[in-house]
């Protein structure tokens, strides 16, 4: 039961942005990918969700190959975007009933977890409304809803703190250390590191299209070299020297 | 700012005139041409056999002058960026107006001269106005479009926004009213050209700008635009502003039971995306005219079965509509049957559609034995169309 991404290049056509990418995420593990903009992230979440083809490598989640069997393989995995992206024909109850239909949900217990997330980021009352009424914040609660409602082995959030405020922020932080209590398989793309680490227990450090380094945070610091009273952020500072650098 | 001005409005010169020549092909062309000559050929039979001087005729006149005025708003050409970008540019935002303003009197003059040109032997030979009124009258109309676009301009700003409609309503009765002595025409021009030279010369205004209406109106202008470029071709700039239309929900099926993820974003694609129903509801009404002016039943029915059919053939792009839609694409969503998921979506509509033909036949149309044959052959038809050419076309599309 596990991510495993081998050697993975990619990229768009003609500009590869990730070279010989290798990540395993277990059960119950959250993985923060950090990195400067341009490292690389999104373009690593693009291809795990199979929104770009690899010009080399594999990804598999519990043995199935993205590559051969794309639908088996993305029922298992649930993604919040960086910027909401919803249907603009669909109300909020909608997109809940099509995330029932696609992920094949018991309808019944579906719901009994939807108005669970719905009183959680205060959307209950929200359930006929259409995507041009809401906040760019409450947009993406519903992907956050619609997300945790999926129950997928693999959770793939890029930057979920932007826009939130600040109690919807601990709401998630509390939901991504449920599903990796429950033995899900988080996958985190953040530049906030302060709320992160309530959360990561690994972190992979993407610079320059390759893992730079991978560990828990105290591995991280001190691969850094990182004193005790420095700021973890600090680490962005040694990524971009590294840049010029290269 | 005024450089920025004359660069976007050469940039929509060149895009307005990219569409225009798509609108007006050939085929376009030509068939104006035969609308126009029968419409003018008519115009002067009914010139011959019409009364003069009755005393509706120079009111009518005036309302015939002022429609033009209903065509066009201010270009401004602000994207909504410039609310980032141009938030500082207050001060200087008259300049930038300026050239926009003399760019939006365009088409209304076009279409105020035009109209002019086609109802003046109306005026000066059934109306018994006098040509030096009727030119007055003209002016008069062009000076009240001046006012307009600069109470437009006027409304940009924090000011207390005067109704445009108001105002168009003001101009229908000082026209309408006016007209029943033309002399009075030179009058009213001279009034509007007061008030006209009141705003030009009036203090720059001291109100913020209000960025955010203005851009606001701008799309809505723009949109307008593109949706009449759209009735004839493709255009990628145009938004489409969903609809709720929850009064429609009773056509949506209740339970998720007999559901797939195709069939419930198609369904309500039909129902809420102005495209769609607006096409449906736009092909019914043609098909329902057709029938009464042919007035023969064969006739009906195949123009009936052209309107199926084109109604369908339009349809066909909703199967890839949410393709640029990242989760649709992350979901795990099946998109082997999205062919035969759009003819489940849409079937029930094509059946009101049938309904809707079939009923208006029978109030038209001579109740006979064939006009039921040709019911039956419509619905024959447009299942046939429906299940055979659509799935077969969606197939190709792949």
């Amino acid at each position: 039961m596990t991510l495993k991404i081998e050697h993975l290049t990619g990229g768009y056509i003609g500009v590869p942005v990730i070279k010989d990418i290798n990540l395993e995420i277990k059960p119950g593990e959250v993985l923060g990918v950090i990195g400067l903009n341009g490292a690389g992230k999104s373009t690593t979440i693009k291809h795990i969700l199979g929104l770009l083809r690899p010009q080399k490598g594999k990804i598999t989640l519990n043995g199935i190959d993205l590559a051969a069997q794309p639908t088996k393989f993305k029922r298992q995995v649930a993604y919040i975007p960086e910027t909401p992206v919803l249907y603009s024909e669909l109300t909020l109850k909608e997109h809940l009933q099509l995330t029932i239909l696609s992920y094949q949900l018991d309808e019944k217990q579906a719901w009994a977890k939807a108005h669970e997330l719905l009183q959680m980021f205060r959307l209950d009352d929200k359930l006929d409304w259409l995507p041009i009424h809401f906040s760019k914040g409450m947009k993406q609660k519903v992907m956050i809803v619609c997300a945790f409602l999926a129950n997928t082995e693999l959770l793939v959030i890029d930057e979920p703190f932007t826009g939130l405020d600040p109690l919807a922020v601990a709401n998630l932080v509390e939901l991504i250390k449920n599903a990796a209590d429950q033995g899900k398989m988080v996958l985190m793309s953040t530049h906030i590191l302060a709320n992160s680490v309530q959360a990561v227990s690994r972190y992979a450090v993407l610079n320059n299209g390759k893992i730079a380094a991978a560990g828990t945070l105290a591995e991280i610091r001190m691969h850094y070299a990182l004193k005790e009273t420095d700021s973890f952020d600090q680490i962005y500072q040694i990524l971009s020297q590294e840049q010029q650098n290269a | 700012m005024r450089d920025l001005a004359k660069r976007r409005l050469q940039e929509n010169l060149s895009q307005s005139l990219k569409y225009l020549v798509l609108v007006f092909n050939d085929f376009f062309i030509l068939a104006l041409i035969f609308l126009f000559g029968a419409l003018m050929f008519w115009y002067a039979q009914a010139m011959k056999s019409m009364p003069e001087s009755l005393w509706y005729y120079r009111p009518l006149v005036g309302i015939l002058l002022w429609l033009p005025l209903l065509i066009g708003k201010l270009v401004t050409l602000l994207k909504p960026a410039d609310l980032q970008f141009l938030l500082p540019e207050d001060e200087n935002l008259a300049s930038y107006l300026q050239p926009m303003l003399i760019y939006s009197l365009i088409v209304p003059t076009i279409c105020l001269v035009l109209m002019a040109g086609i109802i003046f032997p109306f005026a000066t030979i059934k109306a018994k106005i006098g040509l030096l009124d009727y030119i007055f009258a003209v002016f008069a109309v062009f000076l009240a479009k001046v006012l307009q676009l600069k109470v437009m301009e006027y409304n940009l700003y924090f000011n207390r926004k005067i109704s445009i409609l108001i105002l168009n309503i003001l101009f229908l009765l000082l026209l309408g009213w006016g007209m029943f002595k033309p002399q009075s025409m030179i009058i009213i021009a001279i009034l509007l050209a007061a008030a006209v030279f009141i705003l030009v010369l009036k203090p720059r205004h001291a109100a913020l700008f209000d960025w955010q209406y203005a851009v606001g109106q701008e799309e809505k202008r723009k949109n307008v635009v593109y949706n009449a470029f759209s009735m004839f071709t493709d255009v990628k700039e145009r938004q489409t502003n969903i609809k709720r239309r929850k009064y429609l929900d009773f056509l949506l099926p209740k339970n998720l039971a007999s559901e797939n993820p195709h069939k419930f974003l198609y369904r309500r694609s039909v129902l809420r995306n102005p495209e769609n129903i607006n096409l449906i509801v736009r092909m019914t009404a043609f098909a329902v005219l057709i029938s009464w002016l042919v007035q023969n039943w064969v006739w009906a029915l195949c123009l009936s079965c052209l309107v199926v059919f084109l109604t369908i053939y339009q349809l066909i792009p909703m199967v890839d509509e949410f393709d640029n839609n990242i989760m649709y694409r992350v979901y795990p969503i099946e998109r082997t049957d999205r062919g035969l998921d759009l003819v489940s979506a849409i079937a029930g509509i094509l059946l009101a559609q049938w309904l809707i033909i079939s009923i208006s036949w029978l109030i038209t149309l001579p109740i006979n034995l064939h006009l039921f044959v040709a019911m039956g052959c419509l619905v024959v038809f447009s299942w046939g169309v429906l299940r055979l050419y659509l799935p077969a076309k969606v197939k190709k599309r792949k």
